[in-house]
């Protein structure tokens, strides 16, 4: 299933590409945020730590691609609205668990990252103007940084048991 | 040497510690104690705070207990959010998660300095040993094992059985994070020592819960049919019985809702089999129109409920015993159905088979009032002898009464033989309607008198029977103690506390509480100068209903909370003492001189 | 969609309340989904009165900044059409699970319909009863095993779709949070139609589900019903495919009244005003016995 609807990659001028980046990133650092929610409602703080933290890295690219936007573009209407993408970088409403530990986390933002770099690559050979080509290059370019980044801190953590949560933890409540 | 403790452990969802209360209970059954568990939560579904209380002891256990002997927090936040489930006093031993950097002498205790307080790496011993922190619980066991000398043999032998199916490397993680427990217990032994005495002869024990105890009567006394709905904190009663009835050629309808649920096990009722709901209160209020057709139909129903904090959705994971009014009252017309409330976990098993019984005999619902506390707690019981009960079936048309036969006869007793489809010139309209000897609708003014008459005098046998009360210490003692459902538990050890004191109590439990026994609390009242009428609801229901029904002394008072603060017995003890002390000052008064 | 300009952001309508929902569970896209639909129908919070029944998925109300009501299981409808009868400019909403609305609250929903007042009804359906740990639901598939179903349902599940289509609701909709654009636009949809409109929405139970029923699931098996060349105009077009219910995840509309009945609300009002010139003074109201 495609991430986006309505959007005409033939002919998306570097305004609307700059704000479906933008929106993208906001996307991605509200869902973190969510998750992040949870996970503390639910007492799985280290994936809430890690939650915050992505949705801390996503309001700054987002910041840093619609400040390069203002500059260009100052605040003319976008074209672009948020209806037209959906999960694009965000993780998957169910990618969040409860108990899940900070690796899964991890591999969930990692699953995101690769989506998204996957998203700038398989558009780019449909976008005709230079400029937008350059942009998801660039785009497409962090992308790889960010799982590179992902993967240390991957590398960082202990490994998983093997055992899951639930051969330890409490049945659900009944209400 | 301890013979009783008492052992809070809070958390959160992940961490496992109701977890670890079902392995240890499960354990100390193993060893021959006697034991009641107890757990409580956050209202997430997963992932919230939860926490439970083990009250173990050599001897038997009447209640869950009052300030903890043993508390265990893996978080303080969690732990405090529990409040005065969790009573932290003097005595207790505090034994916390060290990483929550929350130092030994600065517990976020308010006036409360713990006399052993120990700030253990759990999880950091868990992942070293286990390799996760999520084996966190089983350290916990094994602290307690290493400290308290609780079934240390019983308690792996039950881990090997709970994974056994998940792997031998789990079970052996298991076994390395439960020594980890015992090694540090060892290296950090307690001041002073608190281990358990050993039962000398354990005999076999069931461990079990209120409406397991509830459902495998019913299936005992013959119960064949049983119509439900999903409904916090009565469910197990229906799963149990979605199990098992069908070995027994019986039927178990999980309906569309509660109404439909009773509706249906009254239509089996009328085809002849004994038939069973179970609810909580907000059930029973949907439930009440059917019940209602049950009594003027004369149909033998049993009707659990399980009570739970109210009013209407209320607390469904809390006890509370605020339905008294709505079993006894809760119909439209002129409406007595029998009333029974188990006052332990194994008495559960007494009561509904008792309330089969009654069903039968007198043609009518009867109503089962347990509450959250005994339907969910897990306690260690001594096995049942079911020998000793008889079983009553209801009474048949003879093939002479068949020859004429008139489904609502007015009898000696009040009691009409009950036909059923399938047999032969049994024939008869069940309905709601008034009616007359055959069934027949009627308005009359003087037949609806002779039948309301008859649908109450059928009772009396039963407003009379003294085997359903217990009255326990010095019959002529002139402090008194009257409880019901789960505080009678509490109540029974207060008496003995007082005693311990030199206050002389005696304490009445009632196991039918409708109709009324007024000869029974009459009798009972003689000796009585003062006392307390314990139960958990806001308007101390039981004491109101007996002052509908009996002169209770001026003296007697109720002593009642709302649900959710559950009874401790020494505080029962401080009240009654309070109320003597102000009674001999009142005494004191009168006898001054006027000035 | 008509471009107005938007009077509320969707977080405008987000309340403070933390859900008790799992982690992954489906209620979360779909209180987005609300979210982004009042705002695109640009009424405000005050002006939005949203009742639930009882279930995990009835919490919903709580987690919006709308006036909610959390009442009884199974009579969400009833006390739904209580407020809009009492104010029938009110935007009402009405919510719950598959449970609450088909099993005991199942007897209400014909008669909710055949009034046809102006109230949107979603309905959250993950064949299970989540709150009350597990037990099968009026929409399990036959055969599921659960605690109340060990050896497995004897039943047929109920069509919820099939359900409403023939008790003649005139707006009928099913979606899903893997598609949570499409779900809000169908829930703004079902909204802007005037009548009692219901949203079927396929929202997984991610503790008491089969791992291989979650969103990603969806995701993968969706079938969209624009993309299919229905014609949600035609209501046997539309029964026939809610013949499909448990193994197709259609989504889209599936049946859009062309023409829409008159609202309960409209008809009260006109023989409210018809039958208006005939009253007494209420202070003269003995006079009805009068005997001249």
């Amino acid at each position: 299933m495609s991430t986006t609807r309505g959007i005409d990659f033939a002919h998306l001028s570097l305004q609307d590409a700059l704000d479906l980046a933008v929106l993208i990133e906001e996307e991605a650092r509200e869902r973190y945020e969510e998750f992040a929610e949870q996970m503390e409602v639910h007492h799985t703080p280290e994936a809430a730590r890690f939650f915050r933290f992505m949705s801390g890295n996503e309001e700054k690219h987002r910041a840093e691609l619609a400040a390069r936007r203002e500059e260009l573009f100052g605040d003319a209407p976008a074209a672009v609205t948020r209806a037209m993408l959906f999960d694009v970088e965000a993780p998957e409403y169910d990618e969040a668990r409860v108990f899940m530990s900070a690796r899964e986390a991890l591999r969930a933002a990692l699953r995101s990252e690769e989506k998204a770099h996957a998203f700038f690559v398989e558009a780019l050979p449909r976008l005709e103007d230079g400029a937008v080509r350059a942009l998801f290059e660039e785009l497409r370019d962090e992308e790889v940084e960010h799982q590179r980044l992902v993967k240390v801190e991957l590398s960082k953590l202990p490994p998983d048991p093997g055992f899951e949560p639930d051969a330890f933890a409490d049945e659900p409540v009944a209400h | 040497m301890t013979r009783d403790l008492i052992i809070g452990m809070a958390g959160s969802g992940g961490d496992g510690i109701v977890s670890a209360g079902e392995s240890l209970i499960s354990a100390c059954a193993a060893e021959g104690y006697h034991a009641i568990m107890t757990k409580s939560f956050g209202s997430q579904i997963r992932g919230g705070e939860s926490s439970c209380r083990v009250r173990l002891a050599v001897d038997e256990v009447l209640n869950p207990g009052g300030a903890l002997d043993v508390a265990v927090a893996l978080n303080w936040e969690d732990f405090l959010k529990f409040g005065a489930e969790l009573p932290v006093a003097g005595k207790t031993v505090v034994i916390y998660e060290e990483r929550t950097g929350v130092a030994p002498d600065r517990l976020p205790l308010v006036g409360i300095t713990p006399n052993e307080v120990f700030a253990v790496p759990i999880g950091e011993l868990a992942r070293k040993t286990a390799g996760t922190e999520r084996a966190k619980n089983t350290v916990v066991l094994g602290l307690l094992a290493g400290w308290f000398g609780i079934a240390e043999d019983a308690i792996r032998r039950g881990f090997r059985k709970k994974f056994a199916k998940k792997g031998a490397e789990l079970v052996e993680a298991n076994d390395r994070a439960f020594e980890a427990g015992i090694e540090y217990a060892r290296e950090h032994p307690l001041a002073v020592s608190r281990k358990m005495e050993s039962v000398p002869t354990p005999g076999a024990k069931l461990l079990t819960d209120g409406n397991d105890m509830c459902a495998a009567a019913a299936i005992f006394a013959g119960c064949r049919f049983f119509g439900g709905y999903p409904i916090t904190p009565s469910t197990e009663v229906m799963q149990f019985l979605s199990r098992e009835i069908w070995k027994y050629g019986g039927t178990t309808l999980q309906a569309e809702d509660e109404i439909a649920g009773i509706g249906a096990a009254l239509g089996a009722s009328f085809a002849g089999l004994k038939a069973m709901t179970a609810t909580s209160g907000p059930g029973m209020s949907l439930k009440s129109e059917i019940m209602g057709l049950a009594t003027i139909a004369e149909l033998p129903l049993v009707i659990v409920n399980v009570q739970r904090g109210g009013p209407s959705t209320g607390m469904p994971t809390k006890s509370e015993q605020s339905d008294l009014f709505q079993a006894v009252f809760s119909a439209h017309g002129d409406v007595v159905r029998p009333v029974l409330a188990p006052t332990t976990v194994a008495d559960t098993f007494d009561v509904t088979v008792e309330a089969f019984n009654l069903a039968e005999q007198y043609q009518t619902p009867v109503i089962v009032l347990s509450d959250q506390e005994l339907a969910q707690r897990k306690e260690i019981v001594d096995p049942i002898d079911t020998a000793r009960f008889e079983l009553v079936e209801r009474r048949r048309p003879t093939a002479s009464e068949l020859e004429d036969y008139q489904r609502f006869r007015l009898t000696d007793s009040g009691i009409s033989p009950i036909s059923q489809p399938g047999v032969k010139g049994g024939n008869y309209l069940g309905a709601g309607i008034e009616h007359n000897e055959h069934g027949d609708p009627t308005a009359s003014g003087s037949v609806h008198a002779r039948m309301n008459e008859k649908r109450f005098r059928k009772l009396n046998s039963l407003r009379r029977r003294e085997d359903l009360f217990t009255i326990e210490g010095e019959r002529e003692s002139p402090l008194a103690l009257i409880s019901w459902g789960s505080t009678a538990g509490v109540c029974r050890e207060a008496m003995q506390l007082a005693a311990e004191k030199g206050l002389k109590v005696k304490l009445l439990v009632p196991r039918l509480l409708y109709p009324v026994n007024e000869d029974i609390y009459r009798s009972f009242f003689t000796s009585v100068q003062a006392g307390l009428v314990v139960e958990q609801s806001h308007q101390g229901q039981l004491y109101r209903l007996l002052r509908m029904f009996v002169d209770v002394p001026a003296d007697v008072r109720p002593f009642c909370r709302s649900g959710a603060n559950p009874f401790r017995p020494l505080e029962i003890v401080d009240h009654l003492r309070n109320l003597v002390l102000s009674l001999q000052r009142r005494l004191q008064e009168s006898l001054q001189p006027q000035e | 969609m008509q471009a107005t300009a938007p009077v509320c952001a969707p977080k405008d309508f987000k309340s403070d309340l933390k859900p008790i929902w799992c982690p992954g569970c489906g209620d979360y896209g779909v209180v987005q989904a609300i979210y982004r639909a009042l705002a695109a129908v640009g009424r405000l919070p005050h002006e939005i009165a949203f009742i639930s029944g009882i279930g995990c998925s009835s919490r919903i109300p709580g987690y919006t900044t709308a006036y909610g009501f959390n009442s009884v299981h199974g009579r969400a409808l009833p006390i739904a059409q209580g407020i809009k009868m009492a104010n029938p400019d009110l935007l009402v909403l009405a919510a719950g699970g598959d449970g609450d609305g088909f099993s005991i609250g199942g007897g209400h929903l014909p008669h909710a319909i055949r009034r046809n007042p102006d109230i949107t009804y979603i309905v959250m359906d993950n064949q299970i009863y989540g709150l009350t740990k597990g037990q099968l639901s009026p929409t399990s598939p036959k055969g599921l095993h659960t605690v109340t179903s060990g050896y497995g349902s004897l039943e047929n599940p109920v069509n919820p779709l099939m359900y409403v289509l023939s008790y003649g609701a005139p707006f009928v909709a099913q979606g899903t949070p893997a598609d949570l654009p499409g779900l809000a636009e169908m829930i703004e949809e079902a909204i802007r139609y005037p009548g009692f409109a219901f949203v079927n929405v396929q929202s997984p139970c991610v503790t008491y589900g089969e791992e291989e029923q979650q969103i990603k699931a969806h995701k993968a098996s969706m079938k969209r019903l624009s993309e299919l060349g229905h014609d949600p105009s035609e209501l046997i077009r539309a029964l026939d495919v809610s013949q499909a219910y448990g193994t197709e995840l259609h989504t889209g509309v599936v049946y859009r009244n062309p023409a829409p009945p008159p609202t309960f609300e409209a008809l009260v009002r006109a023989r409210q005003q018809e039958l208006a010139p005939r009253a007494l003074p209420p202070e003269r109201i003995l006079d009805l016995f009068l005997q001249e």
